[in-house]
């Protein structure tokens, strides 16, 4: 199925015909990372419906412009956001793969101190996994780790 | 889109009508059920993008089109099945995401169970 043009199409609208209109694809990526040494480690879990549209192309706003917005809203006088139009406006990107979905989602949706950084120092704080890598317990990512050597 | 209504009411067959507003600005813009089980995911959604997992019952839905303010209202629900009290509650509200906990007992412990449901009311950005 071909997407419409949607430039200047509210975002809200997209979303719309997206759910209609796609199927649901569940992405096996998942990103794990670290933003705090006194929290675990968090899981980012891709939306079925959010990546049907990453992979179909047309229908999301470059992710710049969730980087514009969170910069309006770090404002401390911010009381609501005055240029949404940038979500309706600007030219929806292209189909995407999944791995470029996935970058896109860590821009988006994880905190920049850890993906524009998450190489540097002793160790990475962001690793992109398939699900089937992650425990399923919870245990793993509530306890301590044990320095055995210790 | 292949088709537009503008309509400032909307009228039942019996005369019954009311404005096209309460409809707008009444429907939820962004919802999602989520399992909180095992690697938590979503069951189901509209206008969401991720989940982040933090830990037990806390979990955070980023949402594709933001709010416009961070005063929006959120409906919450769960299915804890055992004899505790408990509840799914708002954490945080952000225009671009929300924060919830899902807890039981008297010490608001976090807890996974199967079904988190939460929809949100307010305007779009």
């Amino acid at each position: 199925m071909n997407t419409p043009s949607f430039k200047g199409t509210h975002l809200w609208d997209r979303l719309c015909w997206a759910k209609e209109n796609l199927e649901p694809y569940q992405s096996d990526y998942r990103v794990v990372y670290e933003d705090s040494i006194d929290e675990c480690a968090k899981i980012l879990v891709p939306d079925p419906n959010w990546m049907a549209c990453a992979l179909q192309g047309g229908i999301l706003p470059p992710v710049w412009v969730y980087h514009e917005l969170a910069k309006d809203e770090a404002q401390e006088d911010f009381k609501k956001h005055t240029r949404g139009y940038l979500l309706h406006e600007t030219e929806p990107v292209g189909a995407m793969t999944e791995e470029e979905a996935i970058e896109y989602l860590i821009m988006k949706d994880c905190p920049d101190s850890v993906w524009k950084t998450y190489n540097e120092g002793n160790r990475p704080k962001m690793v992109i996994c398939t699900k089937q890598q992650l425990p399923q317990t919870r245990e793993w990512r509530n306890a301590w780790k044990i320095d055995v050597a210790a | 889109m292949a088709g537009k209504i503008i309509a400032d009411t909307i009228e039942t067959g019996a005369g019954a009508n009311v404005s096209t507003s309460y409809v707008v600005n009444g429907s939820a813009k962004a919802w999602a059920n989520i399992n909180g089980t095992g690697t938590i995911a979503f069951s189901d959604s509209l206008n969401c993008a991720s989940l982040t997992d933090h830990s037990s019952g806390i979990f955070t839905t980023s949402f594709t089109n933001s709010m416009n303010n961070a005063s929006y209202s959120t409906a919450t629900a769960c299915n804890l099945n055992n004899a505790y009290s408990g509840d799914m509650i708002v954490d945080t509200h952000a225009t671009g995401s929300i924060k919830t906990k899902t807890y039981y007992g008297a010490s608001y412990a976090g807890t996974d169970v199967t079904i988190n449901c939460h929809s949100n009311f307010g305007d779009l950005a």
